[in-house]
């Protein structure tokens, strides 16, 4: 009988319930050795006001971070009008992310999760939510002990709770958000131990809407406290703020963005240390920058690494049309740190100078500054599209020293430039069949700048190129060449051959890649190209196959500023397919 | 390792024969929080007639591709009762743009942001673009992942051939 009504209940339930889901495997393999195998499975059952969300993964190893081989994610979420209730996994955002940005970001292995509840409570003007739970979140450094490209090697683990409370007036809205985190932080010593730290994060933000323009601006406060002899002791405070301010004209819009973020000034040296200084930004903050984010590959490859804790900067936007067939772009963007550094007699860093609140280009800030401009026309009732872009880039990477006396100043700096030519063009034939090509040309610079000055008198003023020829003679500058040629039938398959060129050998260790088919075919030298060719295909609507052989550049990868250096795949096979159900 | 192995092959046979069946996809009655600053549950976008989801992001090449046609499906069928509903990807980071592209370009289209990709993720949107075609019922009567040109009629097929069936069922009521 038992059977009989659990058998009724299942049914009934079943017949009630939605379920859908999709899986995606990747495999790879090349001749360096690199492999990998994972497949992620997100499930998705609905009944009623309840759904769940599943996913599993199965890995050995993935592309990149740990094996995982069963639940990696899990949330069970009640959403009745008003009120929503989520438990498990929760990726939350609060206003633009200065407080709270939980993201899952795969292509860089960042994911700030917070396991545990939230709710929601929302009526017409008015919305609020509670949050509570733990956040272990895993980083690579160099800085701590095992360092791999592939896995995190430093965990933090984060016990969170807080509440982010929004009210609409007409079209201002204002909101008031609060953030405590408890952190176990793991410091560098033998036997290996944790300092308890209570960061707290107290936001306001105001918004206003308009057909002509909008704004939002937040201004954030955090404050830190480290547990010493039985009580909480105040250890340091931070501040920061965003803007952002849109204007809608007829034939354009305008999009300003301003970021201060000034949670810890910490020397030139230490600054991405996140072993040894804490208890300043975190990271489950993930604010905006003044970054702008590429579409292009080579562009995105030389990105400007955000220092999160200590950055002041602008970005200028324009977009627009000159008529229904052309339209433009342009970007300006800059930013730097807030204060100079300067060495004392005991090449200790020293803060020098507190910078103005809108950046400048002064070496001794590590400035970055950008422009980007580009025009695309579509034409032929939308079937010949061509893109092309110019960029100028100019970043400071690390300073190596400054040293200031009465008299003199020696100083030292890496920097990065880089001018960029992207062209876009691709053709629909209108039965199906289209081509498309990308071509990207850089000229990159990199190199070290040595500038000494004594009695007004510069002794010194010098760039000197990491780049070398083949027989270690010193070259000006890299020249890096991106081609792609696709050839697709729709909505069937596409087929593309890419070629990643670089004009300098960028490792000087002994060459054991293997001169495969394609590069023999296309008579290429290894050492400078990356040349693969990818087949997709979409088996049905909700099924896509794909197959790549060959190579591909690795090197630094950049995903909002967040950077990860990403090992290259030489001479192999990646599968992949993905499918909805 | 051979487990893993063995693992994804059954995966990849049942996944074959499974994506390939006919049946009821049904999306929950989530709430969408649209551009303009209001929020909506996709039951009451659904109220005038079927809608075309697409997720796209301001740093998404084909996406962009993607929407100067949808913008004409919409223009062309919103007769019909018929509407897109682009929404954005975008992270904080390049939220801001959102707006302010849809209003160079003057987009008149439905445009939605889902930063965290909760939509997206109870969707099945995996990848960008993806297109779901949503049924007034709220069932997907048709998924397209990726964008090249060409994909543009195949997506007016499948709108016209949703259209059709919409109308069917409404005179059959």
């Amino acid at each position: 009988m038992k059977r009989i009504i659990l058998f009724i209940t299942i049914s009934s339930i079943y017949a009630q319930m939605s379920f859908t889901g999709n899986t995606e495997t990747r495999i790879g393999e090349s001749s360096s050795g690199y492999y990998y195998n994972e497949t992620l499975i997100n499930t998705n059952l609905q009944y009623g006001a309840f759904t769940n969300w599943i996913q599993l993964e199965y890995s050995d190893p993935p592309e990149l971070g740990r094996s995982i081989n069963g639940v990696r994610k899990l949330r069970l979420e009640y959403d009745n009008g008003p009120i929503q209730l989520k438990l498990g996994d929760l990726y939350e955002i609060w206003g633009r992310g200065l407080v709270l940005n939980s993201v899952d970001d795969q292509s860089i292995d960042r994911d700030t999760a917070i396991r545990g509840l939230t709710l929601i409570y929302n009526i017409d003007s008015f919305s609020s939510q509670f949050i509570a739970g733990k956040a272990d979140i895993s980083q690579s450094t160099i800085n701590a002990l095992g360092f791999n490209n592939r896995k995190h090697n430093y965990q933090v683990s984060h016990n969170l709770y807080g509440l982010n409370i929004q009210k609409l007036f007409g079209n201002h809205n204002l909101g008031f958000s609060f953030l405590q985190g408890l952190e176990k932080h793991p410091v560098n010593t033998f036997p290996s131990d944790t300092i308890d730290i209570k960061n707290q994060l107290h936001s306001l933000n105001y918004s206003y809407m308009s057909s002509l323009f909008d704004y939002y601006v937040e201004y954030i406060m955090s404050r830190s406290y480290e547990f010493e002899e039985e009580t909480w002791k105040s250890h340091d405070n931070g501040k920061g703020m965003y803007g952002n301010l849109n204007l809608y004209f007829n034939l354009f819009s305008l999009n300003l963005e301003y970021i201060n973020y000034r949670y810890a000034t910490i020397d030139p040296i230490s600054r991405f240390n996140i072993v040894d200084y804490y208890g300043h930004n975190q990271p489950y903050q993930n604010p905006p920058v003044a970054v702008y984010i590429h579409e292009n590959i080579l562009m995105n490859r030389i990105s400007h690494q955000t220092d999160f804790n200590n950055e002041v900067g602008y970005k200028a936007e324009l977009i627009g049309s000159f008529s229904e067939n052309i339209e433009f772009l342009s970007i300006f963007s800059q930013s730097n740190r807030t204060h100079s550094w300067a060495m004392d007699e005991n090449y200790m860093w020293k803060k020098d100078q507190k910078l103005p609140s809108f950046p400048s280009f002064n070496p001794v800030a590590t400035p970055f500054k950008e422009f980007y401009t580009e025009l695309t026309f579509h034409t032929l009732q939308n079937n010949l599209f061509i893109k092309l872009g110019y960029a100028d880039m100019k970043d400071i990477v690390d300073l190596l020293q400054n040293t200031i006396t009465d008299t003199s100043q020696s100083l030292t700096y890496s920097i990065s430039s880089a001018k960029t030519v992207p062209l876009n063009l691709s053709y629909s034939f209108g039965n199906g069949w289209s081509i498309e090509s990308k071509i990207e040309l850089q000229w990159l610079k990199k190199g070290y700048r040595w500038y000494e000055e004594k009695n007004n008198q510069i002794i010194a003023d010098s760039l000197m190129s990491i780049f070398l020829d083949d027989d270690g003679k010193r070259l000006d500058q890299e020249k890096n060449t991106f081609i792609s040629f696709t050839v697709s039938k729709s909505p069937k398959w596409s087929l593309t051959l890419t070629s990643d060129k670089t004009s300098v050998k960028e490792s000087f260790l002994e060459n054991n890649s293997v001169v495969n088919p394609l590069e023999k075919f296309l008579g290429i030298n290894q050492e400078k190209n990356w040349v693969n060719v990818e087949f997709v295909y979409h088996l049905t609507s909700t099924m896509r196959f794909s197959l790549l052989y060959g190579s591909l550049k690795g090197g630094l990868l950049c995903a909002n500023g967040v950077c990860r250096i990403i090992e290259p795949f030489d001479d192999g096979f990646k599968v992949g397919l993905s499918t909805i159900f | 390792m051979k487990n893993i192995l063995y693992f994804t092959i059954s995966l990849l046979i049942i996944s074959f024969l499974y994506a390939g069946q006919k049946r009821d996809m049904m999306i929950p009655d989530m709430l969408i929080k649209l551009i303009d600053g209001e929020q909506a549950r996709l039951s009451s976008l659904l109220e005038d007639g079927p809608i075309l989801v697409e997720f796209w992001a301001t740093w998404c090449a084909p996406c962009k591709k993607e929407m100067i046609f949808l913008e004409e499906f919409h223009k062309k069928y919103s007769e019909t009762g018929f509407r897109v509903l682009a929404i954005s990807t975008d992270s904080p980071k390049s939220m801001s743009k959102v707006k302010s592209y849809i209003r160079a370009k003057k987009y008149s289209f439905l445009v939605g942001l889902d930063p965290n990709q909760e939509v997206a993720k109870k969707m099945n949107a995996m990848l960008m673009p993806t297109v779901v075609l949503i049924d007034s019922d709220r069932k997907v009567s048709w998924y397209h992942q990726g964008f090249v040109p060409g994909d543009e009629k195949e997506i007016e097929a499948q709108i016209l051939k949703l259209l059709d069936l919409d109308h069917t069922k409404k005179s059959e009521k």
